[in-house]
């Protein structure tokens, strides 16, 4: 930072003491210019034309019109694959929130002394963060068919990637002086874990497991496109056949859905920390 | 009772024989220490920080090994516990902390709770499951330190003082026959400080409890305890009762540095 | 026993009935969800896909992974960036005013609940309906994706940024106000340089996840990793998938290193 902030003459300035202080060049204009050059990359790389978008415009708010007012007697037909879609979070997180935490441990410095398989595990968590899950949906479809199979083994996969991350950084910073005193009243290191760091860690990690779950349901929603289950399937279906008012229920119980967990996730949270 | 067989007799002693703990990098936190503890004592170790005063006290529980020497605790040989025999030793050797280290988000029975875990089966101790005896026992404790109305109050709703005496509770619902603090009250205001050595005070007379204090407050430890030990550079420069301290022996201990003329300042 | 002591026993907070009730209960969610899982056993052909696919990925195609026409993967992943990088600008742009309405203490509750509300809906839509949607005006490729990342972004955007409104410390505005200032001089020196910081890495952390994606959005048609991903993958071409595999994840771990870095850079300056 400091080799950019030299490159450019610094201003001076004479103070009236005869001191003088030397203003490093600010660093904005540079990263503007920079940043003008990529924006224009990309309008000419992705064919961005917003003569386009204000003349098309009224075919997006046309199909938005068409969707509401939903057609509510289609309701029936969502709630089994609504169902589905919590379903599918729900277990994906759960299972992916549990074989979390032994990972976590063996990943976690202050535990895990042997640092070849703390490395080789947190190498092998960040890829498994890279891959996006509506592509480990993708390929689960194709190993283990079409179904909210796949769609489920997409989520525990990502909230596993997600939760061990957070957990182990969490270990990390714990406090190891109520460690320090199990120790010395006699207790083995796992007693010790159990009884000094664990209560450190559960009020997080529980709150945390309940904010991925609300971020699953709606990546369970999306999931249907490929074909791994749930409502994204009845959704494109919808779309696609044209039946607006059709989709515009779905998505209006998705919302409704989203919504009421949300709010209760947001209220255990805040009794959680 | 666990680990009672390891304290049997009398006069539960703590002996340090000509003792010497060398660190890795040359630097010798202890040096020849001849040292002998009875039981039911209350000793005050004074001296500057780095002088040793840690490492003597954590040797006898062996939170630090020693190099050279043999330090026994009523005959047993501190260096050759480990692992089991080691943890049934520590059963009985309470260890109060400086900054308290409890379990800040759990109640306060629960963190005495804790000093019981070692007795427990894994799982029992993994879903909270202490016995009727155990939760009396712990409550007894808290009343012996003053605090059983806090009982079901979260840790760190606490002031300070009553942290640390919740500390202590925890030492003696373990039922120990000694009880080690390094620096108790050096987090504490000078009224708090004054009631957590009176806490000491008490139990040591009330259990005939080996009491074994690290303190950089020499006005507390003068007017607490029975014996002060002086440490300067690893090495006991005065060994003997309170009362035998006189300005020369702080002199010596604190080898005329500015912290030791703040704490003159307040014998 | 002393008196005092057994009444702080029958005391005790009944916590036992209520954990076995909550351990019970997730129990049964777990059965009950797990209710909606077909497990049709692996797929016919699907070990063979698992084993093609790490065979696409130890060998992926070559001239793919290298080449330099549009087809290639590096023209895919700067494809891929594009998209990402103008539809988090638009989205972040965007977000600005919405956020500043939908902050309590900001706003009247009435206003900011109703902008809540509408944020609420926007993020409940998947990204693939509006990439659908866009797809009518845009036609298919890259532009309906900057347009349907913009608009997916707004959600998330607006979120972090009401956060670190509603976290704005009053007193440099109070300060500034003994100081004599006029409402605009409180927003350019009182308000800006709180936020802005705050603005750049929560931009910089969409950016991130806007590249993830960009890459899913080629699933729906609207450009990047995702189309080239699918047609190779219902082609079964092997090697192919590998190497736009491999580009995608080269390409999310150079962005997210970098992020992490600028943003730790923001953050401690």
């Amino acid at each position: 930072m400091s080799f950019f902030k030299n490159l450019f003459a610094q201003k001076e300035i004479t103070l009236s003491n005869g001191k003088v202080v030397k203003q490093p060049r600010s660093i904005v204009p540079i990263v503007l210019i920079i940043l003008g050059f990529f924006v224009y990359i990309s309008v000419e790389i992705t064919g961005f034309d917003m003569q386009v978008l204000i003349r098309r415009q009224r075919f997006f708010f046309d199909i938005l019109k068409a969707m509401f007012p939903p057609r509510w007697d289609f309701a029936s037909d969502v709630w089994q694959p609504l169902f589905d879609t919590i379903k599918m979070s729900l277990l994906g997180s759960i299972i992916g929130a549990v074989a979390a935490v032994p990972f976590a441990v063996l990943a976690s410095q202050n535990v895990n002394q042997n640092s070849i398989l703390r490395n080789i595990i947190r190498v092998v968590f960040s890829i498994l963060r890279t891959l996006p899950t509506l592509i480990i949906a993708l390929i689960a479809t194709y190993i283990f068919g079409i179904g909210t199979f796949a769609g489920t083994l997409a989520i525990t996969i990502f909230t596993f990637a997600i939760i061990t991350k957070m957990l182990f950084e969490q270990i990390e910073t714990v406090e190891m002086g109520p460690f320090e005193a199990m120790e010395s009243l006699g207790a083995t290191k796992t007693q010790a874990f159990i009884a000094a760091i664990i209560p450190q860690l559960l009020p997080t990690y529980l709150a945390f497991c309940l904010y991925c779950f609300e971020i699953n349901v709606r990546y369970a929603a999306i999931l249907g496109y490929v074909g791994a289950g749930g409502i994204g399937l009845l959704l494109d279906e919808k779309l696609a056949w044209r039946e607006y008012s059709r989709a515009g229920m779905v998505l209006f119980m998705l919302f409704v859905t989203v919504v009421i967990i949300e709010s209760m996730s947001r209220y255990f949270r805040k009794r959680l920390t | 009772m666990h680990g009672l067989y390891l304290f049997q007799g009398e006069n539960k002693v703590i002996k340090f024989e000509n003792v010497s703990k060398t660190y890795p990098g040359g630097v010798q936190a202890l040096k020849n220490v001849e040292l002998e503890i009875e039981q039911g004592e209350f000793v005050a170790i004074i001296g500057l920080s780095g002088a040793g005063k840690s490492t003597l006290i954590r040797a006898i529980n062996k939170m630090h090994g020693i190099t050279e020497g043999t330090l026994t605790v009523n005959g047993l040989v501190v260096n050759d516990l480990k692992g089991k025999s080691l943890r049934k030793f520590r059963r009985n050797i309470g260890m109060v902390f400086q900054s308290f280290n409890l379990v800040s988000r759990t109640t306060v029975i629960k963190n005495v709770l804790a000093s019981r875990v070692p007795d427990m089966p894994l799982w029992k101790s993994l879903l909270g499951l202490y016995s009727k005896t155990d939760k009396i026992k712990a409550l007894e404790s808290l009343d012996q330190v003053g605090i059983l109305d806090k009982a079901y109050v979260r840790a760190d709703k606490l002031s300070g003082g009553q942290m640390q005496r919740v500390a202590v509770a925890r030492t003696l619902a373990q039922d120990p026959k000694i009880i080690l603090a390094d620096e108790p009250v050096a987090s504490l205001d000078p009224v708090t400080a004054r009631q957590v050595m009176g806490d000491f005070r008490r139990i040591n007379k009330d259990f005939n409890m080996t009491i074994i204090i690290n303190i950089h407050h020499v006005d507390l430890a003068l007017d607490y305890a029975d014996r002060v030990i002086g440490i300067k550079a690893g090495e006991i420069v005065y060994d003997g009762p309170a009362s035998g301290v006189t300005r020369n022996t702080l002199n010596e201990i604190y080898g005329g540095s500015t912290e030791y003329e703040r704490e003159i300042g307040e014998a | 026993m002393k008196d005092n002591i057994r009444k702080t026993f029958e005391a005790q907070p009944k916590t036992l009935v209520r954990n076995v009730l909550i351990a019970l209960f997730l129990i049964f969610l777990m059965y009950w969800s797990s209710t909606a899982i077909e497990y049709a056993g692996i797929h016919q052909g699907g070990t063979n896909v698992a084993r093609n696919i790490m065979r696409g990925l130890i060998n992926p195609d070559r001239n793919l992974l290298f080449s330099t026409t549009a087809q290639g993967v590096p023209y895919l992943i700067l494809e891929t960036m594009a998209i990402a990088l103008l539809g988090t600008l638009i989205g972040a742009i965007l977000a600005i005013p919405v956020s500043f309405l939908a902050s309590r203490n900001l706003m009247p509750k009435v206003i900011s609940g109703f902008t809540m509300l509408f944020l609420a809906a926007v993020r409940t839509f998947p990204a693939f309906v509006y990439g659908l949607m866009f797809i009518r005006v845009a036609g298919p490729g890259p532009f309906a994706g900057v347009l349907t990342l913009a608009l997916t972004s707004i959600g998330m955007i607006s979120k972090l940024y009401i956060e670190s409104i509603e976290d704005l410390d009053r007193g440099i505005i109070e300060s500034l106000d003994a100081a004599g200032c006029n409402t605009l001089e409180k927003v350019r020196y009182g308000i800006l340089p709180q936020l802005m910081t705050n603005f750049l890495s929560t931009t910089i952390y969409r950016f991130e996840i806007n590249v993830k994606n960009a890459s899913i959005l080629g699933l729906v048609g609207a450009g990047g990793l995702g189309a080239p991903l699918l047609f190779a993958m219902s082609a079964y071409r092997w090697s192919e998938v590998g190497a736009i595999l491999i580009g995608l994840v080269v390409l999310v771990l150079i962005v997210e290193q970098a992020s992490s870095m600028i943003r730790t850079k923001l953050a401690r300056g």
